[in-house]
């Protein structure tokens, strides 16, 4: 007999900030996500000076079945962008052209840096990812396709839209002429 | 109701192509992690961010569209990012409080 899919819902959701930041003595870069506010100086921890880059308000979250009450955490997740197709043999970009007529978009979700120290998102829990925004969609005809983000040709370069509160405000006044 | 219905109604410009949405409520807020948990597909979003990312959050939940309040200008890449992801972006001079009554008089529900 065939297993039911799971009808999924966020739950557990934490608010918090993705915070990076980087050493001054090795210029290694980290990121991580925290509930409490970042730090303001300059903190040692071993051998390394760590100073904040970058902070982005952000959420936490874990998703759970409806039906069978069965729960997946995401803690690995930073973060999902969506591909604009920056550079031409990337093979995200690849997929978007291919997915872009039936109306499919593709998403990368990222976790933590560095990359090769921290746990990444399994495919198992992208697949589930995936399946939780599509069911939120209800009738719609499009549909999201999310991708790890292995797949980005250079990840330096790449210019997708990250979702996150970072930078946000618009700095332009309303033309008080209209 | 219809997107094409709530725009005239509300009389709200439209910035990007328009397609043909159904729109099931409305959710107000100015942060796109507010977005990845609250909003439903459907719902009309009333923002002042302008930045490319909202078409990223807009279409990840597959929102009827995004509504810019207090006039905040909307920059070209914006604009040009949600054409090609089929995001509708409408303008509003109204802030969004001033936008929401409008909206609830005009028959749409939270």
């Amino acid at each position: 007999m065939q297993e039911a899919k799971c009808e999924w819902e966020m739950v557990n959701v934490r608010y918090g900030f993705v915070i990076t930041e980087q050493c001054s003595d090795t210029k290694q870069v980290i990121s991580y996500f925290s509930e409490d506010e970042p730090p303001l100086e300059e903190y040692r921890d071993g051998d390394h000076f760590w100073n904040v880059m970058e902070t982005a308000q952000s959420i936490r979250f874990d998703l759970q079945c409806k039906e069978c009450g069965k729960e997946e955490t995401f803690d690995e997740l930073m973060g999902l962008m969506m591909c604009t197709g920056c550079i031409e043999d990337c093979e995200v970009n690849r997929l978007m052209i291919e997915l872009e007529a039936e109306r499919t978009w593709v998403y990368v979700a990222f976790g933590f840096l560095p990359v090769d120290e921290k746990q990444q998102l399994s495919k198992e829990k992208i697949a589930i990812l995936e399946d939780y925004f599509n069911q939120r969609r209800k009738s719609s005809t499009s549909r999201i396709k999310i991708v790890s983000h292995d797949m980005i040709k250079n990840y330096a370069t790449c210019y997708a839209e990250v979702i996150r509160d970072l930078d946000l405000l618009s700095l332009t006044p309303p033309d008080k002429s209209e | 109701m219809k997107l094409e219905e709530v725009i005239e109604k509300a009389e709200l410009k439209a910035l990007t192509n328009v397609e043909a949405k159904d729109v099931e409520g409305v959710f107000i807020s100015d942060m796109l992690s507010d977005v990845m948990t609250g909003a439903e597909a459907g719902n009309l979003w009333l923002t002042v961010q302008t930045h490319t990312n909202i078409v990223s959050a807009a279409n990840l939940v597959d929102l009827a569209a995004v509504v810019i309040t207090s006039g905040k200008k909307l920059p070209q890449a914006t604009i040009d990012l949600a054409n090609r992801y089929h995001v509708v972006i409408l303008s509003t001079p109204l802030k969004a409080f001033e936008l929401a009554a409008k909206l609830v008089g005009i028959g749409l529900k939270a």
